[in-house]
């Protein structure tokens, strides 16, 4: 179990946003977005505020930590 | 899923390929005897990486780099820098060796040629390290 993991898969199809749109919108290529969904990197705080932002919902409800996960 | 490439990943893949093409000829099929080789390796890795990159670059729409590729990037040049300094270690070693048992003539016309080539050898391997380390990176979990 990954240490930081999210919902933005989630949220984003909620939105019905692709991941080139939010790609677009925050500034990160598509494969950095997938990468994020799969848990196999980690962003930046600042990239974690912006995808918060434009999905509309706060840090804790995009991404969360579990200090017992692995990393 | 497929995930498809990015720029940084397909630019990636045609260093490593121009890097392959060139200096494996030169180091498993050539006698690496002449100045004049050496010189037409590197012109030939120039000029093939222009082509390749700028092929690239003229194919691909979506040309955005981001955190992500560049702390792949310096993981790369992490990995290439602890090669090039292991093989360092390594040659000096070898050197010294030798130098004590006395194998090296140094007054011989092709001992710097032969260690011109060892030392870009060494480059060469490095590079080839940074890549290769950048593209698995891009597959695995940072």
């Amino acid at each position: 179990m990954p240490a930081i993991r999210n919902q933005i898969r989630e949220l984003r199809a909620m939105r019905d946003m692709t991941q080139q749109e939010l790609a677009d919108r925050i500034g990160v290529t598509r494969q950095t977005i997938i990468a994020i969904e799969q848990d196999k990197y980690s962003p930046s705080l600042e990239t974690a505020f912006k995808v918060a932002i434009v999905l509309g919902v706060s840090l804790e409800q995009c991404f969360q930590y579990d200090p017992r996960g692995k990393r | 899923m497929a995930t498809g490439l990015s720029y940084r990943e397909k630019s990636l893949y045609a260093s490593l390929a121009a890097e392959l093409l060139v200096y494996g000829p030169y180091f498993f099929l050539h006698r690496q005897n002449s100045v004049n080789k050496v010189a037409g390796m590197i012109i030939a890795i120039i000029v093939l990486q222009i082509i390749l990159q700028s092929i690239i670059a003229a194919l691909t729409r979506n040309r955005v780099t981001d955190e992500r590729d560049r702390l792949i990037e310096l993981r790369g040049y992490r990995a290439g820098y602890l090669m090039f300094a292991s093989l360092m270690v390594f040659g000096l070693g070898m050197l010294w060796f030798h130098a004590t048992v006395g194998h090296f003539r140094l007054d011989n016309r092709m001992m710097g040629l032969h260690f011109l080539n060892v030392f870009f050898g060494m480059l060469v391997i490095a590079d080839i390290t940074k890549t290769a380390t950048q593209i698995v990176a891009y597959r695995r979990a940072l």
